[in-house]
C-alpha cells in the first residue's frame, strides 16, 4: 500500500516536472522568436526601456515620433535641470498614450505630462506592426490589458498578445544573430526615450494637406483625450498639449482650432510649435533628417532649449541640478548621449553621407 | 526511467515546435514588426498572379486618365511614373520605424500618393486639384453636385460635404466646399 502511494506520488511529481519543463521550453522559444528591435526598427524597443529607469521624473512626454524624435531630455537636464522621460512609440495612438500614461502614473507622479496632439487624427486602430511596437514592450498590468483591447484590429487576437509565440512562431526561419545575442538582455536604444539622429536631409517640396470632407476629430479620439485630461486632473498632474514642429503630416488649421478650443475649455496649456519655428530658431534645411517629418539632433536640441524655458517659467518645473544621486545618474547619461553623437558623426563621415 | 522521461520531453517539445512552426497562415506574413521588410518581400512574392491582392486588382473600379495613360488605385506606380514623365515634385514619406516609404508625386493639376508593398509602390490615391484635369466621365472642379450625379448615377453615399461612389473595392470621392467642388479623389481601400 505504502509502495503504491509512493509510486503514485512519483508519477504526479514526474507529471508536474514534465509540464514545468515544457512551459520553460515554450517560454525560451517565445523569447527567442520575439523581435528584438536592436539593429533595425529600434523604435520597437522603446516602451520596455522605461522600466529600467528610476521613476522620479519631473516631466513625462507621452506620444508618437513627433515627441521621441523632436525632444531631447538631455538638453532639458543640462540647461534647465529638468529630469524628463519620453514614453514614446511609433505611431502611438491616443488610447495607447492614455494607457501608457495610466501605467506611468502608477509608478510615479511627475509635475507635468506633455502630450503631442497629432495622434488625434486617428480614431480607429491602425496597423498591427505599430500596435506590437507599443504593446509587446509593456509589462503586464490592467493598463496593458486595456491598451491591447483598445488597440486591436479586427484581424488580431488577444491571445496572441498573451502568448506572443503564437504570433511570432513563423519567425523561426528568419532568425538572425541578434535573436541570440539579445536573447537575455537588450541594449538601450534611446536617451531617456529620445531617438537620436544627427544626419541632415533638408525639407523640400513639403506638400500641403489634401482637402478633407470632415475635419472634426473622431469621438473615440476625444474620448481618450478626455480620459487623459481627467486622469491628470485626478492625479494632480498638469497636462500640457503640444503640436511638434514637424512639417508633415500636415496639421490643418481646423484641427488646430479644435485643440485650442479644447485646451481653453479644460484650462490646459497648448503650444503649437509650428507657429513659432522662427523663435525656436529652426532651419528646415539643416534641422531635419527626413525632409521635415522629424527633427534631427540639431532641431531637437533647439526645440528642447525653447520648450525647457516654457516648462521652467510657465509650468513652474524647478531645476534639480545638484541633487544627488540624480546629478550622478545624469552625468553617466550625458556621457552616453555625447558618445552617441560622436559615433553617429563618425559613421556619417565614414560613409560619406 | 530517466531515459523514458527525457524521450517523452523531447517528443513533446518536438511536437510543440513543429506544430507551431508549421501552422503559418497568411496573416503572419502580412504584419511583421521588426521583420517587416522580409515579410513585405514575402507578400510581394505571394502576390504574383494572385487575384486576391491589392496590387493585382489595380485598375479596377473608377480610373483617372491623362494623356492616354490610365491611372487606377492599387496599380503599380513604376510604369505609371515612367509614362507620365518628370513630375513637378516628389515628396518622400518614410513611415516611422521603417515600415516602408510612401511617395507623393505632384503633376500639373493632380497628385498621386503611393503606398509600399514589398519592394514596389502602388497607387494609394489620386487627387484632382484644379479644373485643368477631369475624370473620364467629364467631371472637373468647375462642375456642380448635379453634374456629378448626372455623370455617375444615383448609387452614391452622401454627406454634407462629400459624394462617394464605390466600385470594385475602391472609392471615388467628390468633396465640396459649400457649393463648389473642391477636390476629386480616387482612393484605395488599402488606405482605409
Amino acid at each position: 500500500m505504502k509502495k503504491r502511494k509512493k509510486q503514485r506520488g512519483k508519477k504526479i511529481l514526474r507529471g508536474i516536472l514534465t509540464f514545468l519543463i515544457l512551459v520553460l521550453i515554450l517560454y525560451l522559444l517565445q523569447r527567442l522568436l520575439m523581435p528584438k528591435y536592436m539593429d533595425d526598427v529600434t523604435e520597437g524597443g522603446m516602451v520596455q526601456e522605461y522600466y529600467d529607469e528610476k521613476k522620479d521624473h519631473d516631466v513625462i512626454f507621452i506620444g508618437d515620433c513627433e515627441l521621441y524624435e523632436n525632444i531631447s531630455p538631455a538638453v532639458l537636464w543640462e540647461e534647465y535641470g529638468i529630469n524628463s522621460y519620453i514614453r514614446g512609440s511609433a505611431q502611438q495612438l491616443i488610447w495607447q498614450s492614455y494607457y501608457l500614461l495610466e501605467e506611468t502614473l502608477s509608478y510615479e507622479k511627475p509635475d507635468v505630462v506633455v502630450f503631442n496632439v497629432l495622434a488625434m487624427e486617428f480614431n480607429e486602430p491602425q496597423q498591427e506592426a505599430y500596435n506590437r511596437m507599443t504593446l509587446d514592450g509593456m509589462r503586464w498590468s490592467g493598463s496593458k490589458i486595456g491598451c491591447i483591447l483598445a488597440s486591436m484590429r479586427e484581424d488580431e487576437d488577444f491571445i496572441e498578445y498573451v502568448f506572443p509565440l503564437l504570433r511570432y512562431h513563423s519567425r523561426w526561419s528568419q532568425l538572425t544573430e541578434d535573436d541570440f545575442r539579445y536573447f537575455w538582455e537588450k541594449e538601450k536604444v534611446t536617451y531617456n526615450g529620445y531617438y537620436m539622429r544627427v544626419d541632415v536631409r533638408p525639407a523640400e517640396n513639403v506638400p500641403e494637406g489634401r482637402v478633407l470632407s470632415d475635419y472634426t476629430f473622431g469621438d473615440n479620439a476625444y474620448k481618450y483625450l478626455d480620459k487623459m485630461t481627467k486622469l491628470c486632473e485626478e492625479s494632480g498632474v498638469e497636462l500640457v498639449l503640444v503640436k511638434a514642429p514637424s512639417l508633415h503630416p500636415y496639421w490643418y488649421e481646423e484641427w488646430d482650432e479644435q485643440i485650442r478650443n479644447y485646451a481653453e475649455e479644460h484650462q490646459l496649456k497648448y503650444y503649437n510649435f509650428l507657429d513659432v519655428t522662427e523663435q525656436i530658431g529652426l532651419d528646415y534645411s539643416t534641422d531635419t533628417y527626413d525632409a521635415g517629418l522629424h527633427l534631427n539632433l540639431s532641431g531637437a536640441e533647439k526645440l528642447s532649449h525653447y520648450f525647457g524655458r516654457i516648462l521652467s517659467e510657465e509650468c513652474g518645473v524647478e531645476s534639480r541640478r545638484g541633487e544627488e544621486p540624480l546629478e550622478a545618474d545624469w552625468e553617466v547619461k550625458l556621457s552616453e548621449y555625447h558618445s552617441e553623437i560622436e559615433r553617429q558623426l563618425q559613421e556619417i563621415e565614414r560613409s560619406g553621407q | 526511467m530517466k531515459r523514458k522521461l527525457l524521450m517523452g520531453l523531447l517528443t513533446i517539445s518536438m511536437v510543440a515546435v513543429l506544430g507551431l512552426t508549421g501552422c503559418g497562415d497568411s496573416k503572419e506574413e502580412d504584419n511583421g514588426a521588426q521583420d517587416n521588410a522580409a515579410e513585405q518581400e514575402a507578400d510581394a512574392d505571394s502576390s504574383d498572379g494572385s487575384s486576391e491582392t491589392p496590387a493585382a486588382s489595380g485598375g479596377k473600379g473608377y480610373v483617372f486618365e491623362t494623356d492616354g495613360i490610365t491611372i487606377g488605385v492599387d496599380m503599380d506606380m513604376a510604369p505609371i511614373a515612367d509614362a507620365l514623365g518628370e513630375p513637378k515634385s516628389i515628396f518622400e514619406e518614410p513611415s516611422c520605424a521603417a515600415q516602408g516609404t510612401a511617395y507623393l508625386y505632384t503633376y500639373p493639376g493632380f497628385e498621386i500618393n503611393t503606398y509600399p508593398d514589398g519592394e514596389d509602390n502602388y497607387v494609394g490615391y489620386v487627387v484632382l486639384k484644379d479644373d485643368t484635369v477631369s475624370t473620364p466621365e467629364g467631371i472637373d472642379l468647375s462642375k456642380t453636385r448635379d453634374d456629378v450625379i448626372a455623370a455617375y448615377g444615383d448609387n452614391y453615399e452622401e454627406d454634407d460635404k462629400k459624394i462617394s461612389y464605390s466600385k470594385d473595392g475602391m472609392t471615388l470621392n467628390f468633396i465640396f466646399s459649400g457649393d463648389d467642388l473642391a477636390s476629386i479623389e480616387y482612393t484605395s481601400s488599402v488606405l482605409n
